[in-house]
């Protein structure tokens, strides 16, 4: 199939309704996601800004799916690097699953652009944002390298 | 060139640990530590580049057993990997699973695994890695940076 697709899977110990409020809330995501938060009325068809600390617009799309503490799925288009910016809009999906004492999330993005800079830039980042949400959870702390926005990006 | 419906893909999985170099060369080289997290499983061998590694159940059944081929702690890891025990022969034949471990920041390490395949194999097969790593991994993450092992309902193996 052509096109670009990141996908990874992480286990945490916590609850779906813990981790749907860690993925969206802000005072959860400025913690482990670069001081970077959501903007969104989060019902399908409703605009979706990822806001950086300055106030730029880091990126940006729509909600398709949402079905609270099970999936969300949008669209996200980088608006702040210029060599990312004019690449076809890609999907995001969460997909969240009890398991005994954990919780399986699924974390899916993807172009139909093969080779696409923005997918391999978001897979360079996932791991490090998805590593430091599962710390935050399970020991109250989220990763130092994630707890700002980098000087000067 | 690989036939049709075999590959020669790699599967990585990347995960950033609070914790040290030598914590996280101990937790994969030690039985004390993998039988908390690697589905119960101990590891054996004495890490010395050309011996051997066993991972096998805690009644002694060997699962996998290879030669380490690269030694460099705390940093690096390499072994051959070949399916023993019940499911022999009808997994996969010999891989390459590399670990690297790397300061990511302060009081965090990257860890990156590697499986690679370098004789083809029907693609399907990808998928036991694919769906074991990140449990391993979580679990060694969790382990290390909690001290408590995460319980993750193990799927049933599917009869053939």
């Amino acid at each position: 199939m052509p096109g670009s697709k990141f996908v990874y899977v992480t286990y945490i110990r916590t609850t779906p309704e813990t981790l749907w409020k860690a993925l969206i809330d802000p005072e959860f995501t400025r913690q482990y996601m670069s001081e970077t938060w959501q903007d969104s009325e989060w019902k399908p068809g409703s605009s979706w800004k990822l806001m950086i600390p300055d106030g730029r617009v880091g990126d940006s799309g729509q909600i398709l799916e949402i079905e609270p503490e099970r999936r969300l799925v949008l669209t996200w288009r980088n608006e702040f690097k210029p060599e990312l910016r004019d690449e076809p809009v890609t999907r995001l999906t969460y997909e969240l699953e009890s398991q005994g004492e954990s919780v399986k999330l699924t974390v899916t993005h993807e172009s139909e652009k093969s080779g696409s800079k923005l997918i391999d830039a978001v897979s360079q980042g996932w791991p490090h944002i998805l590593a430091s949400l599962k710390s935050l959870l399970e020991t109250g702390e989220s990763l130092v390298e994630t707890r700002r926005w980098p000087e000067g990006l | 060139m690989t036939e049709p419906g075999l590959t020669t893909e790699s599967t990585v999985y990347v995960i950033y640990i609070a914790s040290t170099p030598e914590k996280v060369w101990a937790a994969l080289t030690s039985a004390e530590f993998t039988t908390q997290y690697f589905f119960g499983r101990l590891v054996e061998s004495d890490w010395a580049k050309g011996s051997p590694w066993t991972l096998s159940r805690t009644d002694g059944t060997v699962d996998v057993r290879g030669v380490v081929r690269e030694s460099d702690p705390p940093r690096k890891l390499v072994v051959s990997w070949i399916v023993d025990g019940p499911e022999k022969g009808k997994a996969l034949p010999e891989s390459i699973v590399t670990y690297e471990i790397e300061v990511a920041g302060e009081g965090v390490v990257r860890l990156t695994m590697i499986e690679a395949h370098p004789t083809p194999i029907p693609a399907h097969l990808l998928e036991g890695g694919r769906r074991g790593w990140p449990m391993i991994l979580s679990g060694l993450k969790s382990l290390l940076e909690t001290g408590k092992p995460l319980a993750i309902p193990v799927p049933q193996p599917k009869e053939a």
